[in-house]
């Protein structure tokens, strides 16, 4: 039985630099089959309505990554999302560039600054050169080896989790997810010897600007999971450079923070990541909100059974660089 | 019903307000809210940074307190909610179960894993469910338009909070509309409120707060509500900062918790909700219900 079709309208977005003055939302209403992918509807509505529709794709199989765009507001690949349940939720299907990267043309966008990010972290494999890699032979790695960047390879460069990510949009210091994730991947490759320089390479705190809000990891096609890799990528930074930016002192300050009561502390926790000085700086704001929230400056009731969290810190909190 | 509660440091100190208001919704439908003195903090998603497997069995040994006692979990608090539940998801993998047992096991505690965690808004929308809120509501918000903003940790990932559709969740809103409220919506609901950066870079964190809020007023909030202590921070208590990184001089955006919402529908003063420890003033918003709908 072929599925029935059922109407579908789409608002697609439109804008040429230069020659429109502001972007708007053109309308088509097409039969489709409730299965039909987004990018075919588009390419149907480019071949039969509308010539002018720009648009980027290739493989039409989520090999590619060249057809990411903001489908009812989410970043997704248009090859794999099908018109059927955006129109059973939404009733109708806005289409819109990726966000955080300049439109070019309609739905096409200026992929440098993401492309950038990417080549800034130098994403290809540097071995010793002092041990250069025996001629016909390949390096091998341990199965477990493998394991701790395993989701990394599936990437492909879509952009989608670029285009999601709040750091990025807010940020430019911000490398973004897949530059990242791509980071963590060779600065856990035990063949590759430029760990630390690719540390330095992103600015200071940028590495801190994620907000762990996950919208990259929803956002990824691949389940590459890049704001779980930031986060593996954040505790070896920890452990290869020390406590030496405000996010990294902020987390091992906060972890020391429990120490002693079991419950967070907030105005040692201040004075562990900003010092005095930046303490002063926040005064004014400080004594605005003390006035309606005073307990900010209580010490925190110590919780019962303290020794066994101390115990716990005992085994599993293995000294850490600390740096003033 | 009988759970164990678990409020998280910034609802005992500085958000005492959501607290209050938790304590009253729960007692006018008959939660028990069972305390434990020995559940510490969560760590927040900083400590998890800093050392995963010392979050893992920091969290292990709060699970393991509400287990041993028989009690699910209620948590106040997005970040709570995720950092109690990744524990649970990590704890399935037998290598870092094996790594946290054996912290565990030398002080007598034991991890099974078959206690649950549930925010509050899980725990009135699907334990208690909506009609039976409904019948406590006294005073329906009628006329107050709320733009629902989620707090990421209690959607994603969304694969291991089990929750509902991460990127067009819906329960919140379901919870606005049955005490009577009408519930906005904007893209920023299920976006970052800014707060795990203001110490790395506040100005950032700040517009990140504020475009949220442009969002939720430029799709006709009255105000906003939050499940998430942390997002309630950002959203109030730094609002007169994230005001001036959006360049918008008077956001004027009064910001619920959850719990207040609902106990000013089911009767509650707004004394008894704290509401004037809020950094902007919610007079406004409650103005909006009492115009449209005297009680």
């Amino acid at each position: 039985m072929p599925e029935e079709k059922i109407s579908v309208p789409f608002e697609v977005y439109r804008y040429q630099p230069g020659k429109d003055t502001t972007a708007r939302y053109q309308k088509y209403t097409l039969d489709l089959v409730p299965h039909t992918p987004i990018l075919t509807a588009l390419l149907q509505i480019r071949a039969e309505v509308d010539p002018s529709l720009g648009l980027r794709y290739s493989c039409r199989s989520a090999i590619c990554g060249s057809c990411a765009m903001q489908i009812n507001s989410k970043s997704r690949l248009a090859c794999e999302t099908q018109v059927g349940p955006e129109v059973a939720r939404h009733g109708r299907i806005v289409v819109e560039p990726m966000r955080n990267q300049p439109v070019i043309r309609d739905l096409i966008v200026d992929q440098s600054r993401f492309w950038g990010e990417y080549n800034k972290i130098e994403p290809h494999l540097k071995l010793d050169p002092r041990r250069p890699m025996p001629e016909g032979k390949v390096t091998s790695m341990t199965p477990a080896q493998v394991d701790r960047f395993k989701e990394v390879p599936r990437c492909i460069a879509c952009a989608a989790c670029y285009s999601a990510c709040p750091a990025a949009e807010a940020d430019p210091g911000f490398p973004g997810p897949m530059a990242l994730a791509k980071l963590y991947r060779f600065a856990v490759d035990p063949r590759d010897t430029a760990h630390e320089e690719r540390l330095r390479r992103i600015q200071p705190d940028g590495l801190w600007l994620c907000l762990r809000c996950h919208l990259c990891t929803e956002a990824c096609p691949k389940d590459v999971r890049p704001s779980e890799r930031i986060r593996d990528l954040k505790e070896m930074a920890i452990s290869v450079q020390g406590a030496n930016e405000l996010g990294s002192r902020h987390a091992v300050g906060f972890k020391e923070n429990l120490k002693g009561a079991g419950q967070l502390n907030e105005m040692k926790l201040v004075r562990a990541t900003d010092g005095l000085m930046g303490m002063v700086g926040q005064l004014g704001q400080g004594i605005r909100i003390y006035r309606k929230k005073p307990e900010i400056m209580k010490k925190p009731r110590k919780i019962e059974g303290m020794d066994e969290l101390d115990k716990i810190y005992a085994a599993l909190d293995k000294p850490q660089k600390e740096e003033p | 019903m009988r759970i164990a509660y678990y409020p998280g440091c910034l609802a005992q100190s500085s958000s005492k307000e959501l607290d209050m208001a938790t304590r009253w919704v729960c007692h006018s439908l008959g939660i028990e809210l069972v305390e434990f003195p020995n559940f510490s903090c969560c760590g927040s998603g900083f400590i998890d940074e800093a050392n995963e497997v010392l979050n893992i069995a920091i969290n292990a040994r709060n699970l393991a307190i509400a287990e041993k006692a028989g009690l699910d979990v209620l948590t106040i608090c997005s970040t709570c909610q995720g950092m109690l539940n990744l524990a649970k998801v990590r704890m399935q993998d037998p290598k870092v179960k094996s790594r946290v047992d054996a912290a565990l096991k030398p002080i007598g505690i034991e991890y099974k894993g078959t206690v649950q965690v549930k925010h509050l808004l899980k725990v009135l929308t699907e334990d208690i469910g909506l009609p039976a809120v409904k019948a406590k509501v006294r005073r329906p918000l009628h006329g107050m338009k709320v733009g629902a903003f989620y707090g990421c940790h209690l959607l994603r990932p969304a694969d291991e909070m089990q929750s509902e559709s991460a990127e067009e969740p819906h329960s919140f809103e379901d919870l606005l509309a049955a005490i009577g409220a009408t519930p906005v919506d904007y893209r920023g609901r299920v976006m970052c409120c800014g707060f795990p950066i203001q110490f790395v870079k506040p100005s950032t964190a700040y517009a990140i707060a504020g475009k949220q809020i442009l969002d939720a007023k430029a799709h006709g909030a009255d105000a906003m509500a939050t499940p998430c202590p942390l997002c309630h921070l950002s959203l109030d208590a730094y609002q007169n900062k994230a005001s001036k990184a959006v360049q918008t001089p008077h956001l004027d955006m009064p910001i619920f918790h959850l719990p207040q919402v609902v106990a000013l529908a089911f009767g509650a003063s707004p004394e008894e909700l704290g509401l004037s420890r809020h950094l902007v003033r919610t007079d406004g918003a409650l103005a909006k219900v009492n115009a449209s709908a005297p009680a």
